[in-house]
């Protein structure tokens, strides 16, 4: 039976354990990315000029290098600059986790930014006229709706970063794949190990593409 | 391409072992295996064929110092394994010198195999460990070099001297390699940190971000020549005897291979490649594979 070798192989814990790794990883690195992102955003339709440019840089630089590229920066570079990411045992996960959210907060500035210009502009010119501030209006009118618009593209993002997760591993963070790494080599059963360890990652990702798909439904409002 | 350069390759050699020759001058033939005359062999032996063919093939790998390396700087082929294979060719063909009739193909680790059961070498050699899973698919000559599992610190350690040592230590290895058993086996309080090449390994241990990299001594040699600021210790905690790999049913090859092998280390020419490749990184002299 194909995946078998999760319940077979001795050292039971390595495939739960590193599905748990993989799990936090995606987890923190999400909110990480959207907050960040919703933030990067904001400075992309920023009023200010210098602010649209530094929104604009920061998706350029995290957009276009390889995300494998910006984890061997953090996680070998950074010393070189001072720069401790966490101790010995931390020191991978927390490197791991700053790039993919700051890897995946480019992606989400550019949807929520998408979504921000699609906002009728006679909605904010009657916000700003009933008195609210630019910020408020941006609270209040702009942002709750951008949300609601953009469910389907973050959806797409996020399975993608659960699935960019996995370059983790090539830097030496024991997830999901790391753990089939481990049992392929010390069984020397490569099919099982690795269908095993994709048979996990879609346990995480189709429910997440469901749960997308539902609060799209759930926010959709009749225009 | 590839055949053309080592043809050009071939004929300056030629031109200077001629010229040698004709100068008197110089210690030419100093192989002690250099006989002028080309031994015959049964015409079903495998020997009878690589003979026929003009060739021998040799599988090595060419990144891996002090074994087999193939020289940037002059694109030739050098190292202890490949130093052995010379000998090998010249009494195989009974020429002075190996290069004439030795065709190198390059092999990584996990494509020693395929190479020889897919024929496109006679021989590999290239630190590969002689195991059961590996002896039910190929043949191996007898142990050419016997190595084992080492630690490497920095110079100034001195609190990591032997395997126990590491049980709450980081310590760095590869993915995928015995390695790591190895270490869980034997410091099983140690905190393993697996990359994917030793490569890396080095760079955390220059961070000092890991106490020490433990894996075959062999391939710690090749750390020590890139980094001088580390040293290895400790006794060795594994075993890893390497042999010559080749096909199965090769008629009369492993006898004869054998041989010869022991001719290699019994007339000293064992331990003059050794001398030469892997004393100025190990620091000791050996006479035979098993160093006694």
């Amino acid at each position: 039976m194909p995946g078998g070798i999760v319940l077979e192989f001795p050292e039971l814990y390595l495939f739960p354990s590193g599905l748990w790794i993989t799990v936090q990883l995606a987890i923190l690195s999400l909110l990480g990315s959207l907050v960040l992102g919703t933030l990067v955003a904001i400075f992309r339709v920023a009023p200010a000029r210098p602010l649209r440019w530094i929104g604009g840089a920061y998706v350029e630089i995290f957009r276009n290098t390889p995300l494998l590229v910006q984890l061997f920066f953090l996680y070998f570079a950074t010393p070189y600059i001072g720069i401790y990411l966490g101790t010995r045992e931390t020191f991978a996960f927390n490197a791991a986790l700053l790039g993919l959210a700051l890897y995946h907060a480019a992606y989400v500035a550019e949807v929520v930014r998408g979504g921000l210009l699609g906002i009728d502009k006679g909605q904010i010119e009657a916000a700003r006229s009933l008195g609210l501030s630019y910020l408020q209006a941006l609270r209040y009118i702009q942002l709750p709706q951008t949300f609601r618009s953009v469910i389907p593209p973050l959806g797409n993002v996020s399975i993608a970063l659960v699935k960019n997760t996995s370059l983790a591993a090539t830097i030496g963070v024991a997830d999901l794949l790391y753990a089939g790494e481990i049992v392929e080599s010390r069984t020397f059963r490569a099919e099982e190990a690795f269908v095993a360890v994709a048979l996990l990652y879609l346990v995480l990702t189709v429910p997440l593409g469901i749960g997308v798909n539902w609060l799209e439904r759930r926010l959709q409002v009749a225009r | 391409m590839r055949g053309q350069l080592f043809r050009a390759m071939a004929l300056v050699l030629a031109a200077a072992v001629l010229a040698t020759a004709c100068g008197g001058a110089g210690s030419g033939g100093a192989s002690p295996s250099a006989g002028a005359t080309k031994p015959s062999f049964a015409a079903s032996s495998y020997m009878a064929t690589i003979q026929a063919s003009g060739k021998l093939r040799v599988g090595t790998r060419d990144d891996n110092v002090p074994f087999g390396l193939k020289n940037p700087t002059t694109s030739k082929y050098e190292g202890f394994d490949v130093d052995v294979a010379r000998e090998l060719a010249k009494a195989l063909f009974g020429v002075a010198n190996g290069d004439d009739v030795i065709e190198f193909v390059s092999v990584v680790s996990a494509t020693r195999i395929p190479t020889l059961q897919d024929n496109k070498a006679d021989i590999v050699i290239a630190t590969f460990t002689i195991n059961d899973d590996r002896k039910k698919q190929i043949d191996f000559s007898d142990v050419y070099f016997r190595t084992g599992q080492k630690i490497l610190v920095k110079k100034d350690n001195t609190t990591i001297k032997d395997v126990k040592d590491l049980n709450g230590r980081n310590v760095c290895s590869a993915k995928g390699s015995t390695s790591e058993k190895n270490i869980t086996a034997q410091a099983p309080q140690a905190t393993l940190n697996l990359q994917d090449t030793y490569a890396p390994c080095l760079i955390l241990l220059q961070q000092g971000r890991v106490d020490a990299i433990s894996t075959d001594e062999t391939i710690l040699f090749g750390l020590v020549k890139q980094d001088p600021n580390t040293k290895i210790v400790g006794a060795y905690f594994s075993d890893e005897p390497y042999g010559i790999g080749f096909k199965k049913d090769r008629a009369g090859f492993t006898e004869w291979m054998n041989g010869e092998l022991k001719k290699i280390v019994a007339d000293g020419r064992w331990a003059k490649i050794y001398k030469q490749w892997i004393t100025p990184v190990s620091g000791d002299e050996k006479k035979n594979p098993e160093g006694k």
